[in-house]
């Protein structure tokens, strides 16, 4: 079924995906990533000594902090530090650097839709920019589904608004790896058919909220092949650099 | 845990007695002249009253959002002007989430002093019915990147985000004449703010010897400097505030760092000022494009609507679908809120 999406979108389509890594001078690590209007500004400082009271020292903490375009910070902000916390302590390798602290400041330069997905894939990038070690990406996405039961993929904010629900999902890139076959495999599915994380919002019934998962996987495997991409020209650019 | 983090930046006494033995020669660390600026790029978001700006390694953005607002009784005809700085740290390792320190608190009331006392920015023409309801002007302006002279870029950045800020036209109708109906952009155009003249404040860094003066000091230079003079002036000449903190220094040395202060504000008015056309100019020609795709829908018959004629009407549709959708309801609000408050 064809959808009239306003930019002339397919259904399928993301928005043009742009990011670049090293734009900050005193942050350790920092990038910018848009998809379409909507801008994320990433940085990351650590791994830093000490870690807070309540966190585990035996293991790496992950600090979150999220600034808002204009206004204080709510509710809201809190519960997107706490996503993205708790995401980004799946991905990166707690055990290497015990009793420290990596913090993660986003800043939201303008918001039309998919924020917390951008701000995900956002903070990944300024991750590898510092070096922190990581087992695999992150790449987020936002599905939604309308009242007529279509699901769309990447929404501006308008879409985001008319549709009945909507889904924040955060998959595992892909894995190019040396290793046999095999060993990378869970359980024996690989890797990248895992979810990190998945945000609802609204009502969508069981068959809807796995035809999101579908495409979003889908999606997510174009997601992988622009960030390796983006990752490498980057550091052949460096090292000539160098 | 934060405080003690906070040190982990600390220049050592080899960094800090090179920056100072070099400055008794005239050399800067980052191989500028003593009196040379740094460059300025200024660039524009996508909204109305977005703007970043690069000073050298320093990077600040600045944001102008405008509400409804009942105004002080002393002042009912004036709209107000308030301006909120941001440090984030991601921009030093020493700025600290939530409360901002002292040298926040300093950098807003410098750039209110420039903006309102000097009446830059015109607050009467913000008022739409006395005593009732005036425009309240916020700005954020958000640090993201610490290379030292925060000051002058965030006004920077806080002079271009004025200039191209755009409250929607409001006009009084109704049956009794007192309801305020906000026109939505695709009916009137949007209204620029009116700035009399533009402030800009130069830093001057002073060192332990007087004759020893630097203009926009990196932050290397900024921990080493035993004095700092904020000049706010205006292309035309005219001083609108001084802020000095520190060691002494000698009345010709202020009276030289104001003339070159005023040199400066000129070339820097000069930039804005482009950068601000180039950007008004860019948004004009968008204007021009989406108004032809209207008048070429409705010169042509709906019969024989070829492909692109029905998808360009439905885009405009659309566009106009969405642009009510924002308005109407914004339109509503105020309705309800000037009701409520006339009973």
């Amino acid at each position: 079924m064809e959808v009239d999406r306003e930019d002339g979108r397919s259904q399928n389509q993301l928005r043009p995906l742009a990011c670049s890594r090293n734009i900050l001078h005193r942050a350790h690590g920092s990038a910018s990533w848009s998809q379409g209007d909507t801008k994320v500004l990433a940085a990351v400082y650590g791994p830093k000594a000490g870690t807070k009271k309540n966190e585990n020292p035996e293991k790496a903490c992950i600090e979150v902090i999220w600034k808002p375009k204009t206004g204080q910070i709510g509710k809201p902000e809190k519960e997107y530090e706490m996503i993205l916390k708790r995401t980004l302590e799946s991905v990166c390798i707690l055990t290497v650097n015990p009793n420290t602290t990596t913090s993660i400041i986003v800043q939201v330069v303008n918001d039309d839709g998919a924020l917390l997905p951008s701000a995900i894939n956002a903070a990944c990038m300024a991750l590898v920019d510092a070096g922190i070690p990581m087992k695999h990406l992150a790449v987020a996405i936002c599905c939604c589904v309308a009242k007529s039961g279509y699901v769309i993929l990447d929404p501006t904010k308008l879409e985001e608004q008319k549709m009945k629900a909507f889904a924040y999902l955060v998959f595992p890139n892909s894995v190019h790896s040396v290793l046999p076959e095999g060993s990378l495999r869970v359980e024996g599915e690989p890797i990248e058919n895992g979810i990190i994380t998945s945000v609802t919002h609204g009502i969508m019934s069981v068959d809807d909220y796995f035809y999101c998962l579908e495409r979003g996987r889908a999606a997510s495997v174009k997601l992988s092949d622009f960030l390796r991409r983006n990752l490498q020209q980057q550091s052949t650019d460096s090292s000539k650099a160098g | 845990m934060d405080a003690r983090l906070a040190n982990t930046w600390r220049l050592t006494l080899n960094e800090k007695n090179f920056i100072k033995t070099a400055l008794l020669s005239e050399i800067r660390i980052d191989g500028r002249k003593p009196f040379e600026f740094r460059n300025i790029s200024i660039n524009f978001g996508r909204e109305d009253g977005s703007a970043e700006v690069q000073l050298g390694q320093t990077r600040v953005m600045g944001i102008v959002t405008a509400k409804f607002v009942q105004p002080y009784r002393d002042r009912p005809n004036e709209g107000t002007l308030t301006i909120y700085p941001e440090f984030s740290p991601m921009a030093d390792p020493s700025f600290e989430a939530g409360r901002s320190g002292e040298s926040a608190v300093e950098l807003g009331q410098i750039i209110d002093r420039g903006l309102r006392e000097s009446r830059a920015v015109d607050t009467e023409s913000l008022c739409i019915v006395a005593g009732k309801l005036v425009w309240a002007i916020r700005i954020d302006i958000l640090i993201l990147d610490n290379g030292g002279n925060l000051v002058d870029a965030a006004n920077i950045a806080a002079l271009a985000a004025l200039m191209t800020f755009r409250t929607p036209e409001c006009s009084l109708g109704g049956e009794d004449g007192q309801e305020v109906i906000i026109h939505p952009p695709e009916m009137r155009d949007p209204l620029p703010l009116i700035l009399h003249h533009l402030p800009i404040a130069i830093t001057f860094g002073f060192f332990i010897d007087e004759n020893v003066v630097v203009i926009d000091p990196i932050h290397n230079e900024e921990a080493v400097m035993a004095g700092r003079m904020i000049a706010t002036v205006n292309a035309n000449g005219d001083i609108c505030a001084i802020q000095k903190a520190g060691e002494g220094v000698s009345q010709r040395v202020i009276m030289q760092c104001l003339q070159l202060a005023i040199t400066k504000a000129a070339d820097i008015t000069k930039q804005i000022k482009a950068a601000v056309e180039a950007y008004n100019s860019e948004r004009a020609l968008q204007k021009i494009k989406r108004e032809t795709t209207c008048v070429g829908n409705s010169v042509k018959g709906d019969q024989n609507q070829t492909l692109d004629n029905k998808g360009i009407s439905e885009l405009v549709g659309k566009y106009m679908e969405r642009l009510k959708l924002i308005s109407v309801e914004s339109y509503a609000s105020k309705i309800l809120m000037l009701r409520k408050s006339n009973h």
